[in-house]
C-alpha cells in the first residue's frame, strides 16, 4: 500500500442527499442528532450560567405614585421629600424614555410641587419617570418642607467608580452597567438623564454621587466617552443637609482618568 | 451537476435538515431562557430584552462554530457529509438568528432616545483606540453586514452568475466575520463577566476551529510533499500506485507538483483522471464516489462523466480531465491538466501502455 496517497481508501459509502442513505450513515445520525440537540441545551445552561447578577433594582411598573416636595430644577431634576424617618429623601426625575425633565421643570424651579410617575429604585435610591400629562409635575400651596435643603461642600475627593445613567441603573435596564451598556449610558446622559458616580471603597461598600460640572451645571460633553467605563474621579464632594443617600460629585472634566 | 441534484429544490432530506436545525435553535433559545429566568428571579431579575438578545446571539455564535468545523470534520469522517450538504440553510439560519440579534440590540440600547438609533448606533462609542471601551458593537454590524451577503448569494444562481472561483472567494469571509465577532464578544460581553468561564469557552471555541482546520490542512499537505513524480521527456508523470491500490468505483488522490490535487478513480476495471475540485463550491471529488456510472462530488451531489470530466445531459458543468497510462505495473497520471471537458481514454487496469 503506497503511503502518500490520498485519502486511504474508505469502505464507507458516501452520502448523497438525493439517493437513499447509506445505512452506516443512518446508524451514525440516529446517534449524532439527538446528541447535537442535547449538546445544544448543555451550552445553553451553560452560556446562561455565566451571567452575573444585575443588583437588586425595581422598576415599579404598576400604578404611578405621587410625592410631594420641594424641587429642585438645575441641572438635574430633583424633588426633596420628607421621608418618614424625618429624614429628607431626594428623589430624582426624568421622562419616559432616555430624556431628562429639565424643560417641564424650568419653570417650577424651587417651588413647592406634586409629582406623579413610575418609580425606580436600588438600594435606597430613588428615581422617578414622570408620567407625560401635565398633571404629573404642577405647584402646589402646601408641603411637608417648605424649602430645598442647603448644598454644603464636603471638600476635594478621589473616588474609583462608574459614571453610570441614573435610570437605567435603579431598574430601568438589568443589567443598566458595565461594557455592554456603555452606548445605552452615553445616549441616556446626552438625553439629559442624571449621570451618577457609583463609587466603591475598599471596604465593599458603595456610594452613589450626582455627577456636576465644576460650577454645579450638566456635566462637559468630553466626559462622555468615559461613561461606563472604570475610571477615577478627582472632584468636590457635596452634600444636601438631611439628605442621605445621594451626593454631589462636582468635577471637571479633566479630572477624570479611565482606569 | 446531476439529474437527481437539479430535479429537487426543497428535498425531503433539506426539509428534514431544516426541521433538525430549527430544532436545535429551538431547544438552545429554550433552555437559555428558562434557566436565566429560573437563576435570577425578583428584584434581581435581568431584562427580558438583554435575556432575548443574549440568546439570540450566543445561539448564532454557537452555530457559526459548528458551520466553521463541518468542512474539516467531513474530511476526516465522511458520516458528517448529510450535515456539510446542506450547510447553506444552516448559514441562512444563523444569519437571521444574528439579525434578530442586532435588532434589538439597536432597538434596545439606541432606541427611545434623542437621536436616530442608527445615528446612535455609529457615534455613540467612538473610542477605537482603548481596548477597554471599544466599540465592539460595530464589529458586530460589520459581521452583520458580512453574513447578509453571504446568505444572500448563497444560492446556486450567485454561485454560477459570479462564477465558481468568486463565489467561494466571497465565502471565505465568513472567517473574516468569524474573527470580528470573536472580537465582539471579547470586547463586550466578555469585559462585563466577572468569571472565567467565559473567556475559557471562547478559547476553547476559537481553538477548536483553529486545531480542526491545521489538522486538515496538516493531513493534506503532508501527502502533497511526498507524491512522487518521474519526469520523462518534459513529460510529468505522478505515481499512483498499483491499480489494485485505486478502490472500485472510487479514487485516490495525488498532488501535482503545481499544487493542483488529481482525482484517480477506477470504475468497471478502467482508470481516469479528473481534478480533485468540483466545478459547484470546489467539493473535494477523490473523496466521492462513482455512482451511476459518474464520479459524483460528496458534497452536494453533483456529477461528471469519468472518460470526460462533462456533467450527464441535459447539465453543462465541465471539469478538467488528465491522462493516465500504465507502467510497470503501476498507475501513473500525467500532471499537465487538460482543458475541462476534454475526453480521455480511460486505461484498462490489466493494460501496459507502450510508453508515450
Ligand atoms: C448589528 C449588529 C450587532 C449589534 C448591534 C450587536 C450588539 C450586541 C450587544 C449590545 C451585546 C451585549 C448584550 C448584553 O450582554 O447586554 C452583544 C452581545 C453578543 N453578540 Fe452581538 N451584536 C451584533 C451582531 C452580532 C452578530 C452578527 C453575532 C453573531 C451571531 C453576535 C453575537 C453576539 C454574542 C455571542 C454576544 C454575547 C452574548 C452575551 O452577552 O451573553 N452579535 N451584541
Ligand atoms: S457538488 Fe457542491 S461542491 Fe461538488
Amino acid at each position: 500500500m503506497s503511503e502518500h496517497l490520498l485519502p486511504p481508501p474508505r469502505d464507507q459509502a458516501i452520502y448523497v442527499n438525493y439517493l437513499p442513505m447509506p445505512v452506516g450513515i443512518h446508524r451514525f445520525l440516529k446517534f449524532a442528532v439527538p446528541a447535537v440537540l442535547w449538546i445544544m441545551c448543555a451550552l445553553a445552561f451553560v452560556w446562561a450560567r455565566s451571567q452575573y447578577s444585575p443588583g437588586n433594582a425595581v422598576w415599579e411598573t404598576g400604578k404611578p405614585v405621587e410625592f410631594m416636595g420641594v424641587l429642585g430644577a438645575a441641572p438635574y431634576p430633583v424633588l426633596f421629600t420628607p421621608a418618614k424617618d424625618g429624614t429628607i429623601t431626594a428623589v430624582l426625575l426624568v421622562e419616559q424614555g432616555k430624556f431628562g425633565t429639565q424643560k417641564r421643570a424650568a419653570a417650577l424651579s424651587g417651588q413647592l410641587v406634586r409629582v406623579s410617575g413610575w418609580l425606580l429604585h436600588r438600594e435606597g435610591r430613588q428615581i422617578l419617570e414622570l408620567e407625560p400629562e401635565d398633571r404629573a409635575l404642577v405647584r402646589i400651596t402646601d408641603a411637608a418642607i417648605t424649602q430645598a435643603p442647603t448644598l454644603r461642600e464636603l471638600g476635594s475627593v478621589t473616588v474609583r467608580g462608574e459614571i453610570v445613567d441614573g435610570k437605567c441603573y435603579l431598574g430601568a435596564m438589568k443589567p443598566g452597567a458595565g461594557k455592554t451598556h456603555k452606548e445605552c449610558a452615553t445616549l441616556c446622559i446626552r438625553g439629559g438623564i442624571p449621570p451618577i458616580v457609583i463609587a466603591f471603597s475598599a471596604d465593599g461598600s458603595t456610594e452613589y454621587l450626582l455627577l456636576q460640572s465644576e460650577s454645579g451645571e450638566a456635566i462637559d460633553p468630553a466626559l462622555h466617552h468615559l461613561i461606563a467605563d472604570p475610571v477615577e474621579i478627582r472632584g468636590v464632594k457635596h452634600q444636601w443637609l438631611g439628605v442621605s443617600g445621594l451626593g454631589v460629585l462636582r468635577v471637571r472634566a479633566a479630572d477624570v482618568r479611565r482606569l | 451537476m446531476s439529474v437527481g441534484y437539479a430535479a429537487i429544490q426543497w428535498s425531503k432530506p433539506k426539509r428534514r435538515y431544516d426541521l433538525i436545525v430549527g430544532l436545535a435553535i429551538i431547544a438552545y433559545i429554550g433552555t437559555f431562557m428558562l434557566v436565566s429566568k429560573m437563576l435570577w428571579t425578583g428584584a434581581s431579575a435581568i431584562s427580558d430584552e438583554v435575556l432575548i438578545l443574549r440568546a439570540l446571539g450566543s445561539c448564532g455564535f454557537i452555530l457559526l462554530h459548528i458551520i466553521l468545523c463541518i468542512g474539516p470534520l467531513a474530511r476526516f469522517d465522511p458520516r458528517w457529509l448529510p450535515v456539510l450538504f446542506n450547510r447553506r440553510h444552516l448559514g441562512v439560519m444563523t444569519f437571521f438568528i444574528a439579525l434578530a440579534h442586532g435588532v434589538i440590540a439597536i432597538g434596545y440600547y439606541h432606541g427611545f432616545g434623542t437621536i436616530n438609533p442608527l445615528v446612535s448606533l455609529l457615534t455613540s462609542n467612538t473610542e477605537f483606540a482603548s481596548v477597554q471601551a471599544f466599540p465592539y458593537q460595530l464589529l458586530g454590524v460589520v459581521a452583520l453586514i458580512v453574513l447578509f451577503l453571504l446568505a444572500a448569494t448563497s444560492h446556486d444562481f450567485w454561485n454560477k452568475n459570479l462564477s465558481a472561483a468568486t463565489w467561494k472567494r466571497l465565502h471565505m469571509s465568513v472567517y473574516g466575520a468569524y474573527v470580528l465577532l470573536v472580537a465582539h464578544v471579547a470586547l463586550g460581553a466578555l469585559q462585563n463577566d466577572r468569571g472565567l468561564l467565559g473567556p475559557i469557552a471562547t478559547v476553547l471555541g476559537v481553538c477548536t476551529v483553529g486545531v480542526l482546520h491545521l489538522l486538515a490542512a496538516w493531513r493534506e499537505r503532508n501527502r502533497d510533499l511526498s507524491s512522487p513524480t518521474s519526469s520523462v521527456a518534459g513529460e510529468e508523470w505522478i505515481d499512483v500506485g498499483t491499480p489494485a491500490e485505486i478502490p472500485d468505483d472510487r479514487a485516490r488522490t495525488v498532488c501535482a507538483p503545481g499544487g493542483e490535487r488529481i482525482a484517480i478513480f477506477k470504475h468497471n476495471g478502467r482508470i481516469s483522471a479528473v481534478t480533485n475540485v468540483c466545478a459547484h463550491q470546489g467539493g473535494p471529488l477523490g473523496e466521492g464516489a462513482i455512482i451511476d456510472g459518474c464520479i459524483t462530488c460528496p458534497w452536494h451531489g453533483w456529477q461528471y462523466k469519468p472518460q470526460d470530466g462533462c456533467a450527464p445531459p441535459p447539465f453543462q458543468e465541465k471539469v478538467a480531465t488528465y491522462r493516465v497510462r500504465i507502467s510497470a505495473g503501476r498507475v501513473q497520471v500525467n500532471a499537465r491538466a487538460l482543458p475541462p471537458g476534454t475526453p480521455t481514454d480511460p486505461v484498462s487496469a490489466r493494460s501496459e501502455a507502450a510508453n508515450v
